[in-house]
């Protein structure tokens, strides 16, 4: 075991004028160190290739993380697959990433772009082996994984883009690694560099894709522990607990919430200094206190992140908001969907009682929802989170 | 002088941001940057009275509304 981990995000986006994308993405943690990545790309576009791409991918993952061969998965989907009427083949291409132990990746490529692999910020053109499986020719790359390696798995809609319109052969792969190596190494999420390639096709498009396109890009990165404290515990002689464990962690450490950091500032013995920088912003600004990375003001702070976060696993819209900002939610955002890996929650159940006012917007049950919902983000982000109640 | 406003959630929502803007508008207006000192502080305690302000330690009540009347009769005049 080493101390990487994969940073996963996928985008994607449809033919122009069908509701259903025709690119299926399947991501299977099965624990720690097995995860199987599946990007698949059904024939046609619309309802059929949505089907073709979904059954292949699910099809494959579920087989893999099974130890079932890579022969057994193509035999399996050629006799699954429903035969397109027209072209009378049953057909889907796929593209296989398997992460095992965070130590190796095992690459499958059948007919798709192949996966750009982003090495110290340039193309790193890996050994590739052919195999031919049921007349079918699929390549296959087993590569040791280094720290910021960064692979691109496409489908043939992103390579296509601009046929006709911007440029006569579409938006080559040498061209793409150009436009991605640039991108690499400038500290982004996963989902940040896919949503860059994926919005650069549609560009390039003119916004109106003649194919479905997807990218997804793994990042390998190194673990980092983030740690976060919320509210005040409900039991007042539980502060120096919840103060003492809080600190021994690892890592960065954030705390939201105005009462909760002064309960920390007294444990530190360290004074809270809170600023009048409302940074353009309508959350309130943040404070310092040494010794801790960020101290936020709680409720309406953190509410903001979640929206955040909420737009980040699906649209990711917001980004240009959050990822540059210097109010509280931002920071906050950027520490914990840029930087962690794993992130401990400590909330205190502690109720304010200024804040059971049926005027105001906040209250016990809203704090506590947050933070589930929150960590159901984060975890579809790929992070791994533990929760601690006080 | 030393002026304190509360910038936590409580204070926020009954419009902490406005008391600051508002206060570093007349103190800039008057000149006074120098002899006053204006912070932030997160909760006081004192939630249902917000938006909590302290001039020298001593508490206040202040509202978007009333911060005008607040700086002259609290800041402007005390100093004078």
């Amino acid at each position: 075991m080493n101390n990487l981990c994969a940073d996963i995000g996928y985008k994607s986006i449809n033919h122009y004028g069908e509701q259903l994308c025709g690119d299926h993405i399947d991501v299977l943690e099965q624990d720690e160190n097995f995860t199987v990545i599946v990007l698949a790309d059904g024939l046609g576009s619309g309802v059929k290739a949505s089907i073709l791409s979904t059954l292949t991918s699910k099809i494959i993952s579920t087989m893999m993380a099974d130890g079932l061969s890579v022969e057994d998965c193509v035999e399996t989907i050629a006799a699954t697959l429903p035969i397109c009427s027209v072209r009378g083949v049953a057909y889907s291409t796929f593209t296989i990433i398997q992460l095992i132990n965070n130590e190796m990746a095992e690459l499958i490529q059948y007919d798709n772009p192949h996966i750009i692999l982003i090495r110290n910020g340039k193309n790193y053109d890996y050994p590739k082996t052919e195999i031919i499986i049921g007349g079918k020719k699929i390549f296959r790359s087993s590569i040791k994984l280094l720290e910021n390696d960064v692979f691109v798995a496409m489908s043939d809609g992103c390579p296509h883009a601009g046929i006709g319109v911007g440029y006569n052969f579409g938006w080559e792969r040498d061209d793409i690694i150009i436009f991605m190596e640039a991108l690499a190494n400038a500290g982004y999420t996963a989902k940040t560099l896919s949503t860059y390639l994926i919005d650069e096709v549609n560009r390039l498009y003119g916004k109106q894709p003649g194919d479905d396109a997807t990218a997804c890009v793994v990042k390998i990165r190194r673990r980092e522990p983030m740690n976060i404290l919320f509210g005040p515990p409900s039991n007042r002689d539980d502060c120096n607990t919840m103060m003492s464990l809080f600190f021994s962690k690892e890592g960065k450490h954030i705390i939201c919430g105005g009462t909760t950091s002064t309960i920390a500032a007294k444990y530190l013995r360290r004074p809270l200094r809170a600023s009048l920088d409302f940074e353009n912003s309508d959350i309130p600004p943040i404070a310092k206190i040494e010794g801790v990375d960020l101290v936020t003001e709680g409720v309406i702070t953190v509410n903001r992140v979640l929206e955040y976060a909420q737009d980040h696993i699906n649209e990711n819209n917001k980004y240009e908001k959050w990822s540059r900002g210097k109010d509280g939610a931002s920071l906050i955002c950027q520490l914990l969907f840029e930087e962690a890996t794993d992130i401990n929650f400590y909330v205190g159940r502690a109720m304010n009682p200024a804040h059971q006012n049926p005027n105001l917007p906040i209250n016990f049950s809203i704090k506590m929802k947050l933070v589930e919902e929150l960590s159901k983000c984060l975890k579809q982000m790929g992070k791994h989170i533990k929760v601690s109640y006080f | 002088m030393k002026v304190t406003v509360c910038i936590g959630s409580s204070c926020h929502l009954k419009g902490s941001r406005q008391v600051v803007e508002q206060l570093q508008y007349k103190l800039a207006e008057n000149n006074l940057k120098d002899k006053v000192e204006l912070g932030g502080t997160f909760c006081m305690g004192k939630c249902q009275q917000g938006v909590c302000v302290t001039v020298d330690g001593k508490f206040f009540s202040v509202t978007p509304e009333s911060v005008n009347d607040f700086f002259k009769t609290e800041i402007l005049e005390k100093l004078a």
